[in-house]
């Protein structure tokens, strides 16, 4: 242990990056110094919803024993990072203890953007990220009540799923003209909006939320939308987006991307040759990815760096999702098609309401380039093999079972 | 003796003769027609118009022993003495057949009757489209294939209708659009969305205002079942001159088929039911061992060179949430498909620019056939392809995809040692993500399972 690592920020991807450099470092050249904001190891934040359904903190850590007792690893908690100075390679918290590294990796994740509406700070507004947020709408949550959802993407329809199974009755208001706007077309949004009516969310797309009205305690009462509308709410999750915390890009003196972010090549190194960033805080070549997969990408490539093997340079031409919501699964794979690119060639295929698929061809030859998936069950993995091939015979039944 | 008489000499009543002399009926069969020449296909007559056939070509083949009156209007039935009159003579009958068509609409326009205004149903019709700018009205099948009919030909035309794309509510919106882009490289000013107020000279006018220059007007705006001989004579008309399955009207000894006859609630106007009605009829009328007659399903299809269309089945299909449905667009190649299936089963389809389609689907249609589970193949034709079992996966396929692990990652742990899904998610973290690939592990890992089993050497 000759070497020095310190990671800002103990999420998923930080606890992915950790765990899988202890893999990697059979020489055990590196000790592990995480400094984490929050006052709790590292937990499955996809799975943040279930806290609400019964699951416990522990349940959800993501730190097991042999993580916490391995000698290399040193986790202080509650311990964020407030400033650092690259020239003598030292990192400083909050509290004001000095940590020399020579290894830097930031890891510090996303926060919720709130869009900035009349009335959005007022009691009762939350945004859904951590188990403290959770734990805050648990005690407001007033079963028979009605709360208003701000998004319609992964984040609002996490949130309108976790409100309804509290009892309270969620509005989603959305400015896109149909859910998930990100990843799905009109039709495979279809899919979402049925399963949402079932599941009694209401659904206010192609409008946003104007104004939160307080009442006389001075908490949330009502919101207004764009259309005019006027809701009777008495909570409002804010789940428009998310924004890189790049905070201490100033500090530390590193480039951002244009969207925020700390800047990044594709191997995710800074302008530093001894500090990286992975994650949701990474703009890898200039951009931000807010999903978990493509974080794993880049703490695997990174612990390989640090460990002198042969890493993958991360390349996400290729923008596979899965997701499930509302209880349907929901997955785009292959490569997104970008403008100026020939128009490919789309093939759907609906089945009843509650199963869609569309697949794009490459109009020269013919072979599947992507795809986008709406359905209440089956498997994903064999969709991502049919990328660059012609479609087999049995497309269809791959596609809708 | 059987006397039999057919009044109108459409493609119906030439086929029912024909049928009538090949079933060998047993007496005369006598056709009197309105139009001054005998019976030709009417379909093709856009090919009159863009001068590429003249009219003889059209013709239908002549009837040998057929007694046949062109030029020979009917203007009354008097069925007690079972005799029909024209305005020179009179001919009696044991069996009328009445196959008088259909007759075009007019729309009410202002100068809609007067000169330099058509509608396009007979050859003396095509003959009075004339000038070097013509108007067609109307987004149908006709005024469609008119329009790229009179294009072709070198008249400088336009055609307005009033949906958003000609032929919207048959091909819906994607496909129709296609068919607006493929009349404009042809040549045809498309003014959707519009429709045509009023006749003047030398012009049109618009509902928007606009004046579009115009010799003639042709309209293309529809036909109802000419039931007007039928009427007067009291048999039951609806849309149609309403017959059973035996294609009787309400007096047993008159028939009527083509497209003035309603069967089975429905006046169709098409020059396949036209047939199969003359089919059935003149079995029926023979003794034949003759079936009730069925109305087949047809296939609708677009005669003009500038694009293959076809459709068939109601459009409202594609909205029915109880079916499958499947779509292929090609906006940069010009095509485009769209079927609704019931099970394996058509229930409508609109094809665009894909000629093999075309034949193959309406002939899976027309029998009822099951359609073939690679759909896309059925549309696009070429070499069968391989299923995706005959393939195998590549190894690298990613199989978890949270956690970027490929199949090849999986194979070597199971190699190593690593026989459940547990054992599998701890040596490569498959699973761990979201959990969506449980099963494909499970799946993978028993398949290995098998083939170690089946052949002890074998390993993935
Ligand atoms: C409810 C919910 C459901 C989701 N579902 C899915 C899903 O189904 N699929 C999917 O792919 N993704 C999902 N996501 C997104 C996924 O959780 C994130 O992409 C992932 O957590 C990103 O990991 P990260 O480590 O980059 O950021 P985070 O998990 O946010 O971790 C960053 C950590 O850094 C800490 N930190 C910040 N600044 C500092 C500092 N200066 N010093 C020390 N520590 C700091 C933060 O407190 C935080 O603990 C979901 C997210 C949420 C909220
Ligand atoms: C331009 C054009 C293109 C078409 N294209 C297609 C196509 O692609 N596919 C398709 O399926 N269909 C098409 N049709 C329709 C098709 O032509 C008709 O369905 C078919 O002609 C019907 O045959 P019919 O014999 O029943 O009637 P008609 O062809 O209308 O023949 C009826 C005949 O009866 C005569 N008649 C009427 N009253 C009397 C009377 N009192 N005394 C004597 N004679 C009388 C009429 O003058 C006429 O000659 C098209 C029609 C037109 C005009």
């Amino acid at each position: 242990m000759t070497r020095t690592l310190v990671v800002a920020g103990h999420g998923m991807i930080g606890h992915r990056f950790a765990d899988r450099l202890r893999a990697l470092d059979t020489a055990r050249d590196w000790r592990i110094v995480i400094l984490a904001e929050e006052p709790h190891p590292a937990y499955d934040r996809l799975a943040l919803s279930t806290y609400l359904g019964g699951r416990s903190r522990d349940d959800l850590t993501l730190a097991g024993r042999d993580f916490l007792a391995d000698p290399r690893v040193e986790l202080r908690l509650a311990t964020p990072v407030a400033r650092a100075d690259r020239t003598v390679r030292v990192v400083v918290t909050q509290g004001g203890d000095r940590i020399r590294y020579d290894a830097l990796v930031l890891a510090t994740g996303s926060r919720p953007f709130v869009p900035p509406v009349p009335g959005r700070d007022l009691t009762h507004c939350f945004v859904y990220r951590t188990f403290e947020d959770l734990d805050a709408i648990r005690r407001v949550a007033r079963p028979g009540g009605q709360g208003l959802v701000v998004g319609g993407g992964l984040l609002g329809l996490e949130a309108a799923y976790a409100l309804s199974r509290l009892g309270v009755r969620p509005h989603v208001v959305e400015t896109a003209p149909h859910l998930m706007p990100a990843q799905l077309d009109p039709g495979a949004a279809e899919v979402l909006h049925r399963r949402a009516d079932e599941l009694g969310l209401r659904l206010h797309c192609g409008t946003g939320v104007a104004h939160v009205h307080a009442g006389p305690d001075g908490a949330v009462r009502a919101a207004t939308l764009g259309d005019g509308t006027t809701l009777d709410v008495d909570l409002v999750v804010f789940a428009a987006g998310i924004r890189p915390r790049d905070e201490l890009a100033k500090p530390l003196d590193l480039a951002r991307g244009e969207r925020g972010g700390f800047l990044v090549d594709a191997l995710c190194r800074t302008a530093d040759p001894r500090v990286w960033a992975i994650g949701e805080c990474a703009a890898v070549l200039g951009r931000c990815h807010g999903l978990a997969a493509p974080g794993y990408a880049m703490a695997d490539s990174v612990a390989a760096q640090l460990t002198g093997r042969d890493a993958q340079p991360f390349d996400r031409t290729d923008d596979a999702t899965t997701l499930k919501l509302l209880g349907v699964h929901v997955a785009t794979f292959g490569a997104t098609v970008h403008p100026g690119d020939p128009r490919p060639v789309e093939v759907t295929f609906a089945d009843g309401i509650a199963r869609y698929a569309k697949v794009f061809l490459r109009p020269d030859t013919g072979t599947v380039l992507g795809g986008i998936l709406a359905r209440d069950t089956g498997s994903t993995s064999p969709l991502r093999s049919l990328v660059g091939r012609p479609p087999p015979a049995d497309l269809e039944r791959l596609l809708l079972p | 003796m059987n006397r039999t008489l057919v009044v109108g000499g459409g493609p119906a009543g030439h086929r029912l003769a024909d049928r009538l002399r090949h079933h060998g009926v047993s007496g005369p069969v006598t056709i009197l027609g309105a139009e001054p020449y005998p019976a030709y296909h009417r379909p093709l007559l856009s090919y009159v118009l863009s001068g590429q056939a003249d009219p003889e070509a059209l013709r239908m083949p002549a009837l040998p022993g057929i007694e046949t009156h062109s030029g020979t209007a009917v203007t009354h039935i008097d069925r007690v003495r079972r005799e029909v009159h024209t305005s020179e003579s009179v001919h009696g009958y044991d069996v009328l057949v009445l196959a008088t068509g259909a007759r075009a609409d007019v729309p009410d326009i202002r100068g809609a009757r007067g000169p330099g205004v058509t509608v396009l149903r007979t050859v003396a019709d095509c003959a009075r489209v004339t000038g070097d700018t013509v108007v067609v009205l109307g987004g149908g099948p006709l005024g469609v294939e008119t329009a790229a009919a009179l294009a072709a030909r070198g008249t400088a035309t336009t055609l307005v209708c009033a949906t958003p794309h000609p032929l919207y509510d048959r091909l819906g919106e994607s496909a129709s659009a296609l068919l607006t882009d493929a009349l404009r490289r042809a040549g045809v000013d498309v003014l959707a969305g519009r429709t045509v107020t009023a006749r003047e000279p030398g012009r049109v006018l618009l509902d928007d205002g606009t004046r579009v220059p115009a010799d003639t007007l042709a309209l293309c705006t529809g036909a109802h079942p000419e039931v007007r001989l039928a009427r007067a004579a009291g048999l039951g008309v609806r849309t149609g001159i309403v017959v059973d399955d035996r294609l009787r009207t309400s007096d047993p000894r008159i028939h009527a088929i083509g497209d003035c006859a309603e069967h089975e609630g429905r006046a169709v106007a098409g020059i396949e039911a036209a047939w199969a009605q003359a089919d059935s009829l003149a079995r029926i009328l023979t003794g034949q061992d003759a079936p009730a007659h069925h109305t087949t399903p047809a296939v609708f299809r677009l005669r003009t060179r500038i694009a293959e269309v076809a459709c068939v089945g109601a459009p409202a299909a594609f909205a029915d949430p109880a079916l499958r449905r499947l779509t292929y667009a090609d906006h940069e190649g010009g095509r485009y498909a769209r079927l609704a299936l019931r099970g394996e089963r058509l229930v409508a389809a609109v094809l665009f620019g894909l000629p093999e389609a075309i034949a193959s689907v309406g002939e899976l249609h027309r029998r009822g056939q099951a359609l073939p589970s690679d759909r896309l193949h059925l549309l696009l034709g070429g070499p069968p392809r391989p299923a995706s079992t005959d393939l195998d996966p590549p190894e690298d396929a990613v199989i978890c995809l949270c956690n970027n692990v490929q199949r090849q990652t999986l194979a070597k742990a199971w190699r190593a040692g690593a026989r459940t899904v547990t054992a599998l998610a701890a040596a490569t973290r498959a699973t761990t993500g979201c959990g969506g690939c449980g099963s494909d592990v499970a799946e993978l890992s028993a398949g290995w399972a098998r083939e170690t089993r089946h052949d002890g050497e074998r390993t993935p």
